[in-house]
């Protein structure tokens, strides 16, 4: 049969899936990326795969959505939207693919409506097949997505999010899917979301099956991880029921919590007797090689924990979420709690909180609450204020049963009744106001946004100006190849590095010496060009303290004041801490002093109450936004 | 023993006057304020007397410098530019103390340096000037002498301490309620900057242009200019770039200023190097505005196009020397453009970036270049002087010649550490009108895009900057 090519109509789309007499693949790179390296596969290697995919004929490239629009302006220092035209010239044929989180959109709150809509608009300029998804299933949070996919031309292909348990039943998959068609129309992909590689390929099979017979013509796209190992058999079940769709990734990259090895798929079906449609085997391994070199610079960020996790099926961590939460407990010391955290305390909290699907932003909130409850004594003591919205309804309603009432009243507190009654309920988010937005944005580069600009910025407001300030001065960094750009250590003396910039023009650049003044300010001497340029460097504020981008803004810093939150407004050490907690004070008494430069200014607080945490002591160097101490209001 | 001239300033005019006295077969003194202890003027001088810890006081004291005169045994001094030179006590306590001082008599920068007896010695050599007042009558009066000039001839109009220059103690007046409320203050400011409280007005030239005569004078009184410059382009009433001869078409007014400065300087009894000050209105109407009596920090342009040393020739002349060239000797070649680049950040509102250290040093030459300067790399910028780093004069046969050399060398002048005024620079050297010759007094709030740079302008040395910064922390902290 013919490749869908990007560019067909969404109705054309569906039709040849119908007609088609094999299956289809999708290349899940940037789910490879965000479950197996932290998101950190930068354009450059996307840039090298780019040929060699284009040509091995995929049904779409899932290459943007997740958190990889947020990492590619905070981490990677790319614009997403830059990124997609890039690779759009480069692979003018393969449909492009987002994983969109609903009203969560590439974030992980809810957006108001408009901003929803102003996204999808500008992104879907890129995208062809948008996958939707909402942890809760619930599908009204998903709405405004597929009406804008439709408005744009683009393929919907809505979620239904999978998981195991008593309560997750075909029946109530089906009801879903009849949810979602009553809003969206036949003309869709529906994909069966399994991000956690749950279920065994029985039980895959069982539900595909069960959706075919129903809707015999509804094309489905199965979508896991494979965690356990075993996603090949869940693929091969689901094709062999009739899936249309599957997920799978470029082997030379795979690791133990994303996609599985394409190749593999292909060779296991076709003994089977189905054919991968359109897929040319010699481009798929092409693609594997012309990357494999590049996997050794992405090793800081492959998982700590190697080894495939069987035990994903008690503990249903996503694919996406297993690596940095096994980075968090190595980084927070309770490495060794993990089999307590994964095998018992995670299931528990995931029953006791309804049973929902474990992605975010819930898989998060079942995390978190699994950590503080083994970490922190009390369980549901510290509940988080996600915890608390989840509680509240903000996300949408229980899917099968309530959590119990003790639950409510640890998070709610004595009154929680009063609190559900009142604050209760799927939040009706008001519309922002983007011309006004634009003109803060405005103010804050210094320039008039682009429309592009603008989005990213209402997804991401702090990252994303540091994003537009870091391209000002370090220019279009995606040129750079992970050896330079995730380097570690410094480069050798009279090494050369080459790179070609944006506009196609090679450059050189020579190491010279690092020069340290007394001061402490280091210049860096790099011979660019044949050029001598001379880099200064502010000297390091304390041992292993990293200059990180600010990542709270100047305004913010103010207004958190005048809530009594008392965040450094500049780079500095306290050299003062001059109340204690539970000690009362009034508005413009100091609390604290700072030094910076040798200077030292008074922090004073903006309120009347009493100081209910400190967080900084003297000595310690603070960044822009860093906590100093926290003074509630005396009621 | 060889005659010695003591060198009674700092920075770049002090490197230039020494080498002019070194070159004469004179010995030059060097004096020094503590913060120029690391000066380069100190380092070539042949002896260097330290006046104090300073700041800006010792360079500005009359004891110390004639006390550091007799001590090292010079017989004379030479005042530079700014600080003592165009104090007439200090020229008069080198007429007292038998110090050739060299520059004009005490009694030429007395009279000359009040603005009000230099206008009336132009009045009574039918001089044109713009329409002003005499000095102001203290109180009440005064403002009544204000208000009616103003009646007379409109607003705006300047407000100018009589004792004033340089671009200081002037200020823009639009009504009278402004003039009632600024002349207090304005006298109260003269008073505590030049210790003359006298002000006076004249009516303001709109979007003049600033054209200056440079001329010689030997003490029987022969007088000669060595042509115009044109130093329009200013930010706060302070001259960034000059051009020699002015770009102005029309020669026969150009002639007919330069003798018309020629006339003002011997109405002024005038002696040794000066520059007379003109503005030029949008009809090429000519006003007088001030003789400065001392070199000017764009002689070098001059320089340039007559080949004549003008450093040399007022020493010269201070030692008693007849002029050595007449009018008709003196010929024009080409074009010079000076550029004064300094530790500035134009796009702050020229905010001095004093205080930091020059760690990269790299100047343009060849052909048609000229450097007078004082920094080198190493250097750290004293923050209590001005920020003046070096002067870049280019020559050329065609003004669009030296145009090219200018972009050319700007192109290729490296300095880190400071901000400097080259990539602003580099935007005029680019800049339509520019080279057109086309600019007046409001050339820069005209072309407020020229402020539109980046301060490493491509973007090979932006990603070099990432690169050096991951190298320098021993990994990228932006992909942390």
């Amino acid at each position: 049969m013919e490749r869908i090519v990007q560019g067909t109509s969404p109705a054309e789309v569906i039709r040849q899936l119908q007609n088609s007499d094999g299956y289809h693949i999708t290349n899940t790179a940037r789910d490879l990326s965000q479950s197996d390296f932290k998101n950190r596969i930068l354009l450059h290697t996307d840039l090298l795969a780019a040929d060699a995919r284009e040509r091995a004929g995929y049904f779409s490239l899932e290459i943007t959505g997740g958190a990889s629009v947020h990492v590619d302006i905070l981490r990677k220092q790319v614009d997403p939207f830059l990124k997609l035209d890039i690779l759009r010239k480069k692979m003018p044929t393969t449909m492009f693919q987002t994983l969109c989180r609903g009203v969560n959109l590439f974030g992980y709150r809810p957006y108001p409506q408009n901003v929803i809509r102003f996204t999808v608009k500008e992104f879907a300029k890129y995208v062809d097949v948008w996958r939707t998804f909402d942890f809760m299933n619930y599908i009204p949070n998903m709405q405004a997505v597929f009406e804008e996919v439709g408005k744009a031309g683009k393929v919907n292909e809505p979620c239904i999010c999978f998981s195991t348990g008593p309560e997750h039943t075909d029946k109530y998959y089906l009801g879903k899917i009849q949810e979602i068609l009553d809003v969206t129309g036949t003309d869709i992909i529906l994909c069966i979301k399994n991000h956690g590689g749950l279920g065994t390929p029985k039980r895959i099979g069982e539900l595909v099956d069960n959706i075919r017979q129903k809707y015999p013509d509804l094309p489905i796209h199965y979508h896991g991880h494979n965690t356990d190992g075993n996603d090949i058999g869940r693929i091969v079940a689901a094709v062999q029921n009739g899936a249309t769709v599957v997920d799978a990734a470029d082997a030379s990259f795979t690791g133990f919590y994303g996609p599985a090895p394409i190749l593999s798929v292909v060779q296991t079906l076709k003994d089977l007797g189905y054919n991968a449609a359109t897929i040319d085997e010699e481009a798929v391994i092409e693609t594997s090689e012309v990357i494999r070199d590049e996997r050794q610079h992405y090793q800081a960020f492959e998982s700590q924990i190697k080894g495939f996790q069987p035990t994903v099926q008690i503990h249903k961590l996503p694919g996406g979420a297993m690596g940095s939460s096994l980075e968090q407990a190595v980084k927070g010391g309770f490495l060794d709690k993990m089999p307590d955290i994964l095998h018992k305390e995670l299931p528990r909290v995931q029953k006791e909180l309804g049973n929902y699907w474990s992605v975010t932003p819930g898989s998060q909130i079942l995390w978190t609450t699994a950590v503080s409850n083994v970490q922190g004594g009390e369980r549901y003591g510290n509940a988080s204020g996600d915890l608390r919205n989840l509680l509240l309804g903000k996300y949408g309603p229980f899917p099968f049963y309530e959590p119990e009432d003790w639950i409510f009243e640890k998070v709610l507190g004595s009154d929680w009744k009063k609190v559900l009654e009142e604050e209760g309920g799927v939040e009706d988010i008001s519309d922002m106001d983007i011309e006004k937005e634009k003109e803060i944005l405005s103010d804050r580069i210094g320039e008039e946004p682009t429309d592009q600009q603008l989005v990213l910025y209402l997804q991401h407001p702090n990252d994303a100006v540091e994003f537009f300030k870091f391209e000002a001065k370090f220019g279009k960094v995606y040129v750079l190849p992970p050896s330079i750009f995730l380097h570690e250590g410094g480069f050798e003396a009279g090494e050369t590095i080459s790179f070609t910039d944006h506009t196609g023009k090679e450059h050189r650049v020579e190491v010279g010496p690092s020069i340290k003044d007394e001061d402490g300010e280091t210049s860096v001497y790099l011979n660019v060009d044949h050029h001598q340029r001379v880099y200064t460097f502010e000297p390091e504020l304390a041992e292993g303290a990293v200059a990180k981008p600010a990542t709270i803004s100047k305004e913010e810093i103010i207004d958190l004041a005048k809530a009594g939150d008392m965040r450094a407004s500049f780079a500095g050490n306290i050299c003062e801490i001059s109340v204690e907690e539970g000690q009362t004070v009034s508005a413009g008494d100091k609390v604290a002093v700072m030094e910076a430069m040798k200077m030292q200014t008074p922090i004073n607080v903006e309120i009347d109450g009493i100081v209910t945490a400190v967080s900084a002591k003297v000595g310690d160097a603070l960044q822009p936004g860093d906590k100093i101490l926290k003074v509630d209001i005396d009621e | 023993m060889k005659t010695k001239i003591l060198v009674a300033n700092r920075g770049e005019i002090a490197i230039r006057l020494i080498r002019a006295i070194q070159e004469l077969s004179y010995e030059a003194v060097a004096v020094y304020e503590s913060p120029d202890k690391e000066s380069r003027h100190i380092r070539i001088a042949d002896e260097a007397v330290w006046l104090g810890n300073g700041p800006r006081c010792d360079y500005l004291d009359i004891d110390k410098i004639i006390n550091a005169a007799k001590k090292s045994g010079a017989t004379a001094i030479h005042p530079g530019y700014g600080f003592l030179a165009e104090n007439a006590d200090f020229a008069r306590a080198c007429e007292d103390e038998g110090i050739i001082f060299i520059g004009p008599s005490s009694e030429v920068v007395a009279s000359l340096g009040n603005k009000v007896i230099a206008r009336q010695i132009m009045a009574d050599a039918d001089i044109p000037m713009v329409p002003g007042t005499e000095n102001l009558s203290p109180g009440d009066a005064g403002v009544k002498e204000a208000l009616a000039f103003a009646a007379t001839y409109k607003y705006p109009v300047m407000l100018k301490a009589t004792s004033g220059g340089g671009g200081r103690g002037i200020r823009l007046i639009e009504s009278d309620e402004q003039m009632k409320a600024e002349i207090p203050v304005a006298r109260a400011e003269a008073k505590a900057a030049f210790n003359d409280e006298s002000v006076y007005l004249e009516k303001v030239v709109i979007d003049p242009k600033h054209v200056e005569v440079q001329i010689m004078a030997d003490k029987e009184g022969t007088t000669v200019h060595l042509g115009t410059r044109d130093c329009s382009i200013q930010r706060r009433n302070q001259k960034l770039i000059e051009i020699a001869p002015s770009m102005i078409g029309d020669k026969d007014l150009l002639d007919t200023i330069c003798k018309t400065a020629v006339k003002a300087a011997k109405a002024a009894n005038y002696f040794n190097a000066g520059t007379v000050e003109f503005l030029i209105d949008k009809d090429f109407n000519y006003y007088f505005m001030e003789i400065n009596t001392r070199v000017q920090v764009e002689h070098t342009v001059t320089e340039m196009i007559t080949g004549i040393d003008i450093v040399r020739t007022q020493i010269k002349l201070a030692m008693g020397k007849k002029l050595a060239f007449s009018q008709d000797d003196i010929k024009m070649r080409g074009h010079a453009i000076e550029m004064r680049i300094n530790a500035e950040d134009p796009k702050a509102d020229f905010m001095p970036e004093g205080g930091k250290t020059v760690s990269v040093y790299r100047s343009p030459g060849g052909y048609g270049v000229r450097l007078d300067g004082f920094v080198y790399q190493g250097f750290t910028i004293p923050e209590v002087y001005d920020s003046l780093l070096v002067k870049m004069t280019v020559h050329g046969f065609s003004w669009n010649e030296t145009v090219d050399r200018l972009r050319r060398c700007l192109q290729n002048f490296v300095i880190a550490g400071p901000k400097t005024t080259i990539p602003f620079y580099l935007n005029i050297a680019k800049d339509p009108d520019f080279i057109e010759g086309d600019f007046d007094t409001s050339y820069l709030d005209k072309h407020p895009e020229l402020f539109d740079y980046e301060d490493n302008a491509n973007e090979a040395s932006k990603l070099a900057n990432l690169i050096a910064e991951i190298h320098h922390r021993g990994h990228n902290p932006y992909a942390a």
